[in-house]
């Protein structure tokens, strides 16, 4: 079981350049910590526009100085939203290769087509386009990586043979996750050989389901790139306190602020018919996560299922849960809207590393980095 | 967060009456039904929405016109205009004003929903390749809109999102969750442009739609259940939701 923190750099209101500064340099803190207690992966989201709930619009950036304040931990950038009017293709590989190269190979590249309307309308995106750019971007950012003469003729963006440079640290790329939010996109990711990176907090059942469907689907992908990423991770979020009482009472409403947060997105469905998008955003998936068996023991502690809130015997036993799913990795989120003031969200993290943690691995087990499949015989093709 | 900040008693001035629950659902049979939205500019977002409720980032209204050629209210067109809103995290459009064309149409809606209508003189036409619409009050435009270039959708590509009426009820000041149900047969796309809106006749002045976002029009029926939910004004909904009793 693989542990992240993953960050929307969420920013209270009143707006202040000092607040987002404080997010950002706070946000930093708990990286740099979280790197010294053995946590795997540190996950910045890319948005852009939506007020309060992540202004995270340029994660390469924030990541780029992670890679330079921490020594082992992973850097997972996403999910980079793979439409052309946000990012150029060629832009999105020479920076993850750039990121790579400075971080020491320790990049994690996600994609994602975005789901608002607030975000695709303000880069002008027609949203019945997005699979089939992001599609384009997942097939061509390997090659890019991977040959020396790269030219492409597609839908989305054109370009005669060049060589994008540089190339990643990592051989022959770094590992590729797609964010999945509705239901099937972890088919998507499968079928194409990527990981699976949740980024809505589905409940058991649900998330087993598609758990079992993409580990079966995986098997007889067609990869993308040159290495096949079989991992399945979760978002979820984290407050750990030796008393359960203390932690709800921080923990749930952080939890509830968030969601709510991210209910009040306009979504992309909402504002154009389209086919693109079928269902609203992640709320829905948000919502599904509240209802819990009547013989849930954390019902009793008031604690939401599944949820990463509770007391270091709640959290172990809702990440085996978690992991007798099929789910190899979970990326917390650490606050909401800075409603956790910072020691807290810092002595939460050592927390969870001292009692949690080496429950899920062996003492060694901190320094292995997950190595992703070559593909074997994997030949680019420069001119498809 | 951002939440609704608008006079709930200066919105109670205009709101209608329920004086009564209604169980049966109110049937429109062969509706044609154009929904246009819009982003609105940001000075409105909240002034424009009572405390209960949250404004969606860009805000944003619905326009929603009904040709309703048979049903329990007889024939007539209607016209409202909603604001897109979040009750708790549910998505809803709040209604600041609705026209319909016929008296029956009129105090129905008004009646048994809380839609804030008035009649008004509506020209809705649809054509081969797209559709007009024209409402006008004592003989001033209040509103003028079209849509063309029809692309045929399914119908489960457009998102109908339930309405929010202010109305003095049973419950007492509310508003009213109106779940309406499109059963669509057809429905297109359309690019829309919007030649003249007035604020002030749909409610408030400061609604300011500037930016077009889509259109669709659709051949349905509609069905307007009972009304199963209301919530306080002035309370957010997580708590000031309840149901309606009919006893």
């Amino acid at each position: 079981m693989k542990f992240g923190i993953f960050f929307e750099l969420s920013t209270p209101r009143p707006f202040s350049r000092e607040n987002e500064w404080r997010v950002y340099h706070n946000a930093l803190e708990q990286c740099r910590l979280a790197d010294e207690l053995g946590f795997d992966h540190v996950w910045a989201v890319e948005h852009h526009f939506l007020e309060e709930y992540s202004h995270s619009s340029s994660p390469e950036v924030f990541l780029s100085a992670v890679a330079a304040q921490t020594r082992r931990i992973r850097l997972g950038h996403g999910a980079v939203v793979c439409v052309p009017e946000m990012n150029h293709p060629i832009r999105v590989a020479e920076r993850a290769a750039a990121l790579d190269i400075i971080s020491g190979g320790r990049l994690e590249l996600g994609t994602a087509r975005s789901s608002t309307w607030t975000e695709l309308g303000g880069f002008g995106v027609n949203p019945d386009d997005t699979k089939i750019t992001w599609e384009e971007f997942v097939r061509v950012l390997p090659q890019m990586w991977m040959s020396e003469e790269f030219e492409w003729r597609g839908k989305s963006f054109s370009m005669p043979a060049r060589n994008v440079l540089p190339k990643p640290l990592q051989d022959p790329h770094p590992p590729l996750w797609v964010t999945v939010t509705s239901p099937g996109t972890e088919l998507d990711a499968a079928r194409r050989g990527l990981g699976c990176l949740g980024v809505s907090a589905a409940g058991y059942e649900e998330q087993e389901r598609r758990t079992k469907e993409y580990h079966r689907v995986i098997q007889q992908c067609e990869p993308v790139g040159g290495v096949v990423n079989d991992q399945v991770h979760t978002m979820n979020f984290l407050y750990c306190h030796e008393d359960y009482r203390v932690a709800r009472d921080i923990g749930v409403p952080m939890v509830t602020a968030f969601n709510v947060a991210n209910a009040h997105l306009y979504w992309t469905r909402e504002a154009f018919p389209t086919r693109a998008y079928q269902t609203l955003g992640n709320a829905g998936a948000a919502m599904k996560a509240k209802s819990r068996p009547a013989d849930d023991p954390s019902a009793a502690k008031g604690l939401p299922e599944g949820v990463g809130v509770g007391d270091p015997e709640h959290l172990i036993a809702t990440i085996k849960r978690w992991e007798s799913i099929g789910v190899t990795g979970i990326n917390f989120l650490l606050n909401a809207m800075e409603m956790v003031p910072q020691e807290q969200v810092l002595e939460s993290l050592r927390l969870f590393a001292r009692e949690v943690m080496p429950k899920f691995r062996d003492p060694g087990d901190r320094s292995r980095v997950y190595a992703p499949t070559t593909v074997p015989g994997f030949v680019s093709d420069p001119t498809c | 967060m951002l939440v609704g900040t608008a006079s709930v008693e200066a919105l109670a001035a205009s709101a209608p009456t329920i004086s009564a629950w209604r169980e049966q659902a109110v049937e429109l049979r062969g509706v044609t039904c154009l929904q246009v939205t819009a982003e609105m500019r940001r000075a409105a977002r909240e002034a424009v929405l009572p405390p209960a409720l949250h404004p969606t980032i860009p805000a944003a209204i619905s326009i929603q016109a009904w040709r309703v050629r048979d049903g329990d209210l007889g024939a007539f067109d209607f016209v409202c205009c909603r604001v897109s809103c979040r009750s708790g995290v549910r998505a809803r459009g709040f209604t600041t004003g609705a026209c319909a064309s016929t008296e029956r149409a009129s105090s129905g809606l008004a009646g048994i929903f809380g839609f804030p209508t008035r009649t008004a003189t509506i020209d809705f036409r649809q054509g081969y390749d797209g559709a007009d619409l024209r409402v006008e009050v004592k003989g001033k435009t209040i509103l003028a809109l079209g849509a063309t270039s029809p692309e045929p959708m399914g119908p489960d590509d457009v998102q109908y999102t339930s309405t929010l009426n202010l109305a003095h009820t049973p419950n007492g000041l509310r508003l009213v969750q109106v779940e309406a149900h499109h059963l669509a047969s057809k429905i297109d796309r359309l690019t829309a442009h919007l030649d003249s809106f007035d604020g002030e006749a749909f409610g408030d002045a400061r609604l300011r739609p500037y930016h077009v976002v889509s259109a669709s029009i659709a051949s349905e029926d509609i069905s307007l259940p009972g009304v199963r939910f209301v919530c306080r004004p002035d309370e957010l909904a997580f708590t000031g939701t309840e149901p309606v009793s009919r006893a």
